[in-house]
């Protein structure tokens, strides 16, 4: 069995100490930021990501992933006790897990959360060995071509897919290509939109423009509002759920898995849009719908499942195909860059190791989660009792002297300040930034396979119809964006997002 | 959100992006274009500028055109003492070295809120200040001067 060999590969990687160490460090800091409402993974991973120059690629790789999917299990804690999402993706475990932790079941919550959670970390694990090989075959066909039409599919549908207006976040994707552009052209060696600024030449880094678009625009964003934060001061009796909860959360929690772990896949998708599905489904489903809303141990266990599958099958695209499916899947795109990867269909037949270490890690990494979540509820829970008016500061200090370190260039944190104001803008004007990070990290790519499809085609537009795969995959571009416009749908989309 | 008579959100991202590819046409303007075939350099930056300056003006014009949503009032202090806060951290960190730099970061950011007790901060900031040189200089490694030169 191919896939076994795969997977022991990946686990003899994992499995080595010091890959151990930073897969921990990764879910714990996940963990924490998790907890922490206010700061998500995306500015963390952009923080952390110059510090992993000294790095193997397969350690840098495993400690971020490690902290995108940590944050999902921090983020159910808060959600749980304090009514406030520790991260968007457990917005919904508020509805029912604060519910249930009023009626003084906050332990039999948080460990629900915990096992789904771990349930569908280690389901999702199985699906990204599975569909990995299929995939990475089938990309080993790509010439530039079809690889520019799949860059197209991939920002598309991450738009559509995404929450927000359609035409605002294409026009924001847009922004980001442009911006991608700025820089040296590699063809011909002459600088475009630099205004003289050496520091420009190579481009403009791709941190500082994450961080001060959503950590400090956030943070700004964040003090405008009124401050509130009662935590559930109870003790936290018996962790260890009943059996009559386990099996009333079981059916829950493998089809929240299985919806998560699809809609993962999907550009766009990643760890916000399962639970959501999740909660609906479950809601549907249910004998007795009225019981959501008043502590249904469903109403947490499905979508906690969901959101974790969701987070870890976001990496499918970005481990076969080179393609991020969200925002923090194109800041996992720059890690490999920073580490001299080239990130693309080619990937995993050339870097086997680190693909499959990472998956391996991803199962490691889950059952550390289980471990340093439950029996350290209490850690965590006095973790909550710091007040912003502390965090905040150190979230700022800590962006100015990560961004310093990228290239140890103060352009950078101007940089960065510069982005926090326009990141601010964008809060204020209602508009989502995600889909200009992705279109930052992607523009270079799209530019180059655009250039050489071109060449191959001899300036002939045509090529991108003519060849199957490419063809095939830019219907399924025109189909999203005619679904788009139908406004049948439009209001199911708006229904399904608003809920 | 108050309401108002246009829809002043679209309008400003309208106008933003109009502002942005005026730019890059402006900025781009020397360069070649050349054909698909054989693409100069300025051949991306015009497609995407024109691509976001139509964005631009549909968005401008819905905006004018239709009710929406107000902008709800910008509050100047939080937004002021982040961006100080950065620039001060810009202005010092190579000159001054990062334990000050630190500090004073530290201190200009809990500006932004009126919750900080003035003793607390003094006290939060040098600490931080001593763990981020610990953590970036020490242990990480991050070449910066920790004391002014």
């Amino acid at each position: 069995m191919e896939l076994f060999d795969n997977l022991l590969m990946g686990l003899s990687t994992a499995l080595q100490l010091n890959n151990l160490l930073f897969c921990l460090i990764g879910v714990v800091i996940g963990t924490a930021i998790g907890v922490l409402p206010g700061i998500g993974p995306i500015p963390t991973v952009a923080l952390l990501l110059p510090f992993t120059f000294g790095l193997s690629p397969a350690s840098a790789m495993i400690m971020l992933a490690g902290i995108f999917y940590g944050a999902q299990y921090g983020g159910s804690t808060t959600a749980i006790l304090v009514n406030v999402p520790g991260e968007t993706s457990s917005v919904v475990t508020c509805i029912d897990g604060h519910e249930m932790a009023k009626q003084g079941r906050a332990g039999t919550a948080l460990a629900i959360a915990a096992i789904a959670s771990f349930f569908a970390g280690t389901m999702a694990t199985i699906v990204i060995a599975v569909l990995s090989v299929p995939l990475s075959v089938l990309a080993l066909k790509f010439t530039a071509v079809e690889y520019f039409s799949l860059l197209v599919l991939g920002l598309i549908a991450a738009v559509v897919l995404a929450h927000g207006s359609v035409a605002k976040s294409l026009a924001m994707v847009l922004l980001g290509l442009l911006l991608g552009l700025v820089g040296i052209d590699v063809s011909s060696g002459v600088a475009r939109m630099t205004f003289g600024i050496a520091a420009l030449s190579d481009g403009l880094d791709f941190v500082p423009i994450a961080m001060g678009l959503f950590g400090l625009g956030e943070i700004i964003a964040n003090l405008e509002r009124p401050a509130e934060r009662r935590v559930v001061s109870q003790s936290i009796r018996s962790l260890i759920p009943s059996w009559k909860d386990l099996r009333a959360a079981l059916p829950a929690v493998v089809r929240g898995t299985a919806l998560g772990s699809v809609l993962g896949v999907l550009p766009g998708g990643g760890a916000a849009l399962p639970p959501f599905s999740s909660y609906a489904l479950e809601k549907k489903l249910a004998r007795d719908p009225s019981r959501f809303g008043k502590g249904a141990i469903e109403g947490v266990a499905g979508p906690e499942a969901a959101n974790n599958a969701g987070a870890q099958t976001s990496f499918i695209p970005l481990l076969t195909l080179g393609i991020p499916a969200n925002a923090l899947m194109a800041l996992m795109i720059g890690a490999l860059m920073m580490q001299g990867i080239q990130p693309g269909p080619q990937i995993m037949t050339e870097q086997p190791k680190l693909v499959w270490g990472v998956i391996a890690s991803m199962w490691v990494g889950n059952l550390m989660l289980l471990i340093i979540n439950l029996p350290l509820i209490g850690l965590w829970v006095s973790m909550l009792k710091i007040p912003y008016r502390l965090l905040f500061p150190a979230i700022v200090l800590f962006c100015c002297i990560g961004t310093y370190g990228i290239a140890n260039s103060l352009f950078n944190v101007w940089l960065m300040m510069g982005c926090a104001l326009i990141g601010y803008f964008f809060i204020k004007i209602g508009v989502e930034p995600a889909p200009l990070l992705l279109g930052l990290v992607l523009g270079p790519q799209l530019e180059e396979n655009f250039r050489r499809a071109m060449l191959i085609a001899d300036g002939d537009f045509t090529v991108f119809l003519s060849r199957p795969i490419s063809a095939v995959i830019l219907a399924v571009v025109a189909a999203l964006l005619l679904a788009m416009l139908s406004p049948a749908i439009l209001r199911t989309r708006k229904e399904a997002l608003a809920e | 959100m108050t309401r108002s008579r246009i829809d002043l959100q679209d309008l400003l991202f309208g106008l933003f992006l109009v502002a942005v590819a005026t730019g890059t046409l402006v900025a781009t303007r020397n360069l070649t274009v050349g054909h698909a075939a054989d693409m100069g350099p300025g051949y991306m930056p015009r497609v995407v500028a024109l691509a976001l300056m139509a964005f631009g003006l549909f968005f401008s014009g819905r905006g004018l055109w239709r009710a929406g949503r107000g902008i709800a009032p910008v509050q100047l202090r939080p937004l002021l003492a982040i961006l100080a806060s950065v620039g001060v951290f810009a202005l010092t960190a190579e000159r001054l070295g990062l334990a000050i730099a630190s500090v004073a970061a530290v201190m200009l950011a809990s500006f932004a809120t009126r919750e900080g007790r003035l003793v607390e901060t003094v006290a939060f900031a040098v600490v931080l200040s001593g763990a981020a040189v610990l953590l970036f200089v020490k242990l990480l490694g991050l070449p910066i001067p920790i004391w002014p030169r």
